[in-house]
């Protein structure tokens, strides 16, 4: 019996090649694009505020220089007023993939996105 | 037994239809025996039954190759107490998108592609149809297309792997009389056979 090697085509190699790109590419976007299912606050190195991405609500975050309006909806987490002299927080936009970030740096308040599996993933929200 | 009087033509598709039941019955004895063997993940399996459709689909034509996989999916379905559960239609919705993917191919590529390469196309399809099935039906929800890239990567190699040992089989079916291709034009080669099998 030939080996796969002797057998293959070009044609064959090109299949193999496109459908090894596709899951790779597939792979890569999964890995970048993911929705979220939680959005963490952390205020100073400290994680002060956790609630799953899927319920809308409203939440005022505490920071050196105030407070902070963080609100969650279909859409995902945004922060919609801040203290901060610039608002570059606020034109970060719209985060809800894992790993998506909004930083106010001058109220030392981040607001990050995460898919905790296991254990973590119970907490329907947790409050500090 | 006789053997004259037999136009060629019906001769032909006797034995079209001898081979195809038999090819129907190998299928079938794979795919259940590739059920009882151990899997990692359980709808991560090998495809071995895949073999007999590709062997109908170079030996033959299109239409043998369906019948090959729709008789599997069915009859395998039936053995395994599996008919028209969602397991069953995740099965048959891989395999009609894997076997029409496979003859078009053949048919697009001809000799380009070796059944390798059908046969990755084919595992390819067979992903896809699986977990379009599993979206409309199981799992209600656009998430599911993230399995698809890593579901996509396993797939190939059962895929290759498959499409080898075809590969290999047909190699040795191809020089049997039986399945000599010019047999329309020239008879001399089947009819051989035939003459041999009956004296």
């Amino acid at each position: 019996m030939k080996t796969p090697w002797q057998i293959m085509t070009a044609g064959d190699w090109l299949v193999v090649l496109l459908l090894l790109g596709i899951s790779f590419t597939g792979l890569l976007w999964v890995a970048t694009t993911a929705e979220g299912t939680r959005v963490v606050v952390t205020s100073g190195g400290q994680t002060s505020f956790t609630a799953p991405l899927n319920q809308p609500r409203t939440v005022d975050l505490d920071g050196p220089l105030g407070q902070t309006h963080l609100v969650i909806d279909n859409q995902g987490a945004r922060i919609t007023g801040s203290p901060c002299p610039r608002k570059i927080c606020i034109s970060m936009g719209t985060a809800k993939q894992t790993g998506d970030l909004l930083a106010c740096v001058p109220n030392r308040i981040l607001v990050r996105i995460d898919s905790p599996v296991g254990e973590e993933a119970a907490y329907d929200l947790l409050s500090r | 037994m006789t053997c004259s009087a037999v136009e060629s033509a019906e001769l032909t598709r006797a034995r079209r239809q001898v081979f195809l039941a038999l090819f129907i019955a190998i299928a079938v004895t794979l795919h259940v025996l590739e059920t009882l063997l151990p899997t990692p993940v359980p709808w991560l399996r090998l495809g071995l039954a895949n073999i007999m459709t590709l062997v109908a689909l170079y030996l033959y034509d299109g239409r043998a190759a369906w019948t090959i996989s729709l008789a599997r999916v069915g009859i395998g379905a039936l053995l395994l107490g599996r008919l028209f559960s969602p397991g069953f239609w995740l099965a048959a919705a891989g395999a009609i998108v894997a076997t029409s993917a496979m003859i078009v191919m053949h048919r697009v590529a001809g000799r380009r592609l070796s059944p390798i390469g059908i046969s990755a196309i084919g595992a390819a399809g067979h992903a896809l149809g699986q977990i379009l099935a599993a979206r409309l039906l199981v799992i209600q929800h656009p998430a599911i297309w993230q399995i698809m890239p890593l579901f996509l990567f396993f797939t190939l190699f059962s895929g290759i792997l498959t499409g080898w040992l075809a590969s290999g089989l047909l190699e040795q079916l191809q020089q049997h009389p039986a399945f000599q291709k010019n047999e329309a034009d020239n008879n001399t080669s089947a009819d051989d056979y035939v003459e041999r099998a009956c004296r």
